[in-house]
């Protein structure tokens, strides 16, 4: 079992004799190839239309093409909305509403990314800028509070964006990470997208025939599935939080991933206060601001409902409040920061961060409603549509009835 | 400093445009310097021990050759050996020693060990230094003026933690001869590095996942099918590691103008126990030939003395290894397979010819092969026997290897069957540029598909 080609001891050149460069041209025809390679069974097409629709990166792609696809037919009076998991609502809720909503809403929030995740989903889905009526930005606080989470070393973004990312976002991308370590990651699996898409490779090997009559199956079944899905019906009611002491009294029957979420998210002291959130916020928030600048597209930003108990407003001085800042910019919109304040409430939470199915139908027609007022009615676009490369019609209306 | 780390290539290319880049005179002291680094970076205290055994055998080397024959001579080759020996033995097989004489007292395993860390590379350059003492003594190599030299032969660092065992004949023409390695060197030196991390990091680690999975968790993997998946998925784990590694080391060794000796060739084709010894880290069997078997009498002596050596041999060979006794019985079992052979064999030659029944013999070899690795692999004798108990009986299991991880040696399978038949390797360092750039970026991009890297497997030869 031996690929091994063992060297002959010799002093003296074997075979034909070589150019001096020779070695070194070889290598980098060689490096040429990889590169070569890579590119031809990832950033074809070839191989990521073939993704575990259940990994991070088979389920970005896989929100991806539906709301690509879904612009074939979704009409003009578009909204959408970008968020975490912590931004769920149910357009089925939205659209079974008694009165027809005035837009339509879609969904390309994927869980467990972050702002500069959806700025490449932006970039993918929306290459003219002017798809959508707006862009509604889910977000946990118009301040920044440091967290022990630090989204600029969150590496599942890599994961989350790696069939879009392509060799000139490397650089840029990389340096957003302020890890080396996981800058080099970045780097290497940027320019080698082959290395990040390894594990999704050999499990694809273990049962090719199997992984691909499930990508089928999701193909046809995804946007059914995302629209008819309904949440979990449990909640937090009971829970209690000491603020003074951070002691918890949890509802009879929570189990443990409820609990790490209300001590992770909600009940815990204050983290130094470094401004690496701000940071980061102002560089992907601001980039998908300059995106949409000169754009018909309002940039909104809404503030989620902050947990079953949110945390008090002065358990931390923050420093800087970075979205406020981003206001100022043209086409950005503040929605009320206290507008969902309703909804936080144990009832409405399935456990420490996430609406249950009670609070994500309350907040989808909240959402609805909130949207509608911020936008206004929309206009009628006749004769001023015109054909968008990524299917369905542009619109071109400038709006000045900003807040 | 594993090879396998983005560390090391900083350094090997920092080492390289150094040496290049400076004058011939000062050659040695980069290598040595940057040998001694190396070293280092590991553990920078043991450079110590490392010139003090540099600088015993440097002396011993120059007294060999100016005492002439007779008791004073065979006193400092004595010295020489005890004190390698000494060293080899303390920090490898004290704790050893220990754990066996407070057993024998009564006395739990631990309770007399001494927090002694093992020194990298120590089993490897202790017989290299070994080798060139004998081999002054037996006046088979003249002893080594300059210190400078010798220092960088003890411990040049393709070659220091790891192997392969390089003899001073094989070193010192190349050091005191160096001429800039011709392109064909270069070509085969950049084709092994890169051929040897694919070995390591695309091979020997996705099985050593295998193989750490069966042999971590033993209970959980009961039956015979799952025994055999995970005995021959460590098989072919040490056998990319460590001739991956080997690779490496003969490629780094050319890209810098030395010739290291094939120290694998292919064994898993073996054909016999015998044959497979011919093919398995070279460099040791033949130091042990060398400098053990033939000592003590080789085959001169008759059939039961000849079988005695043999046992000799591979028992101290297998203790070499390391300090348990799962490497005894590993060593004591290849040396009663060679003895069961000599003794069916008789004074008949072993033959290499590819007959029809070739295959069924290459493959008992490797069955038997791999019943060897359970004791080198196991943790303990009682696991070893526990999964010998788990290859002979007991429920049927599953296979722990995945398709691709059959596929994988199936290709290396066929490659070792085309390097042995058509020698491809040196008929594509013949061919032109343009087929030794694609089979290397196809190497590559199986480095990149296959390579484990996040998670750092180290090299199972640096332990010893």
């Amino acid at each position: 079992m031996s690929p091994c080609p063992e060297p002959v001891k010799s002093a003296a050149p074997i075979g034909r004799p070589r150019g001096r460069f020779a070695p070194v041209l070889a290598c980098l025809l060689a490096v040429a190839g990889v590169f070569g390679l890579d590119a031809l069974l990832f950033r074809t097409g070839l191989y990521t239309a073939w993704l575990q629709p259940d990994s991070s990166t088979g389920l970005f792609e896989m929100i991806l093409r539906r709301e690509q696809r879904s612009q074939e037919k979704a009409g003009n009076n578009l909204v959408l909305t970008l968020g975490n998991s912590r931004f769920g609502y149910s357009r089925k809720v939205i659209d079974q509403l008694p009165v027809k909503p005035l837009y339509t809403f879609r969904d390309a929030g994927v869980a467990g990314t972050t702002p500069r995740s959806w700025y490449y989903m932006l970039r993918e889905i929306d290459p003219t800028v002017r798809r959508y009526r707006a862009v509604v930005l889910g977000v946990d606080d118009y301040d920044d509070e440091d967290r022990y989470y630090n989204p600029s070393n969150d590496v599942r973004d890599l994961h989350y964006v790696i069939a879009r990312l392509r060799l000139g976002d490397v650089p840029e991308f990389a340096q957003s990470f302020t890890d080396a370590d996981l800058r080099w990651a970045v780097w290497r699996g940027g320019l080698l997208k082959g290395i990040i898409f390894q594990s999704d490779i050999l499990e694809f090997l273990t049962n090719p025939l199997k992984r691909i009559a499930y990508v089928e199956l999701c193909r046809q079944g995804f946007a059914g599935w995302s629209y008819d899905f309904l949440d979990s019906t449990r909640s937090m009611t009971g829970l209690q939080i000491d603020w003074s002491t951070y002691k918890i009294t949890f509802p009879p029957g929570t189990d443990e991933d409820q609990r790490d979420s209300v001590s992770s998210w909600l009940a815990h002291g204050p983290e130094p206060q470094t401004g690496r959130l701000a940071a980061f916020r102002r560089a992907w928030f601001g980039r998908i601001i300059d995106r949409y600048q000169g754009s018909p597209t309002r940039v909104i930003f809404m503030r989620l409902p902050r947990g079953p108990i949110p945390r008090p407003d002065g358990l931390v001085k923050k420093r800087s409040a970075s979205i406020r800042e981003m206001a100022a910019r043209p086409n950005v919109v503040l929605a009320p920061e206290h507008v969902f304040d309703a909804l936080e409430r144990p009832e409405l939470f399935k456990d420490g961060m996430h609406l249950n199915r009670e609070g994500i139908n309350r907040f989808s027609v909240m959402l609805a409603a909130e949207t509608a007022r911020i936008l206004g009615p929309p206009e009628h676009d006749t004769g001023q549509a015109k054909a968008c490369p990524t299917g369905g019609a542009c619109f071109s209306l400038p709006r000045q009835d900003k807040r | 400093m594993l090879f396998n780390t983005t560390h090391f290539f900083i350094f090997l290319a920092v080492v390289l445009a150094l040496f290049y880049s400076s004058p011939r005179v000062l050659r040695r002291y980069i290598l040595l310097a940057a040998s001694y680094f190396f070293y280092g970076t590991w553990n920078y205290k043991f450079i110590i021990l490392l010139l003090t055994l540099t600088a015993i055998d440097y002396t011993a080397g120059l007294w060999l050759e100016r005492i002439p024959a007779g008791p004073r001579r065979k006193a400092v080759l004595i010295m020489s050996l005890t004190a390698n020996l000494g060293f080899l033995g303390f920090f490898k097989y004290f704790n050893f020693l220990a754990a066996n004489v407070a057993l024998a007292m009564g006395k739990p395993a631990h309770s007399l060990f001494w927090d002694i860390v093992l020194p990298l590379g120590i089993s490897f350059h202790t017989f290299q230094s070994m080798s060139y003492v004998v081999d002054v003594y037996r006046g088979q190599q003249k002893a080594v003026r300059n210190v400078i030299d010798y220092a960088l032969y003890i411990c040049f660092f393709p070659q220091l933690v790891a192997g392969p065992i390089v003899r001073a004949r094989n070193f010192f023409p190349d050091l005191w001869n160096w001429r800039a390695p011709s392109s064909g060197d270069v070509s085969r030196g950049l084709f092994l590095v890169a051929l040897g991390l694919t070995k390591k990091m695309a091979f020997a680690d996705q099985f050593a996942k295998v193989a750490n999975n069966y042999f971590g968790n033993l209970a959980g993997n009961p039956g015979v099918v799952t025994a055999w998946s995970g005995v021959v998925a460590f098989g072919l784990q040490i056998y990319f590691d460590f001739s991956g590694y080997t690779d490496m080391a003969i490629g780094m060794a050319l890209l810098l103008g030395f010739h290291f000796p094939v120290n694998f060739r292919r064994p898993y084709l073996a054909s016999s126990i015998t044959d497979f010894w011919r093919r398995w880290h070279i460099s040791l069997s033949t130091w042990l030939r060398d400098y053990l078997y033939i000592p003590l009498g080789g085959n001169r002596h008759g059939r039961w003395k000849t079988y005695r050596n043999l046992m000799l041999t591979m028992l101290l060979g297998g203790l070499w290894h390391g300090a348990s006794w799962n490497f005894m019985i590993w060593g004591g079992y290849h040396g009663a397979l060679l003895s069961v052979e000599r003794l069916l064999r008789g004074d008949r030659p072993v033959s290499e010819r590819w007959t029809w029944l070739y295959p069924l013999q290459a493959v008992v070899t490797f069955g038997l092969v791999m019943i060897g690795w359970v004791f080198f692999r196991a943790a303990d004798l009682p696991q070893s026997l526990q999964v010998i108990r788990q290859l002979f009986g007991g429920p049927r299991g599953h296979l722990l290897l995945e398709p691709w991880h059959i596929g994988l040696a199936v290709v290396a399978l066929l490659l070792a069957i085309a390097e042995e038949k058509l020698d491809w390797f040196e008929r594509l360092m013949d061919a032109p540029v343009i087929a030794y750039a694609s089979a290397m970026a196809v190497m590559l991009f199986v480095l990149e598909i296959f390579g484990v890297i996040d998670v750092r497997i180290p090299f199972i030869y640096f332990q010893f």
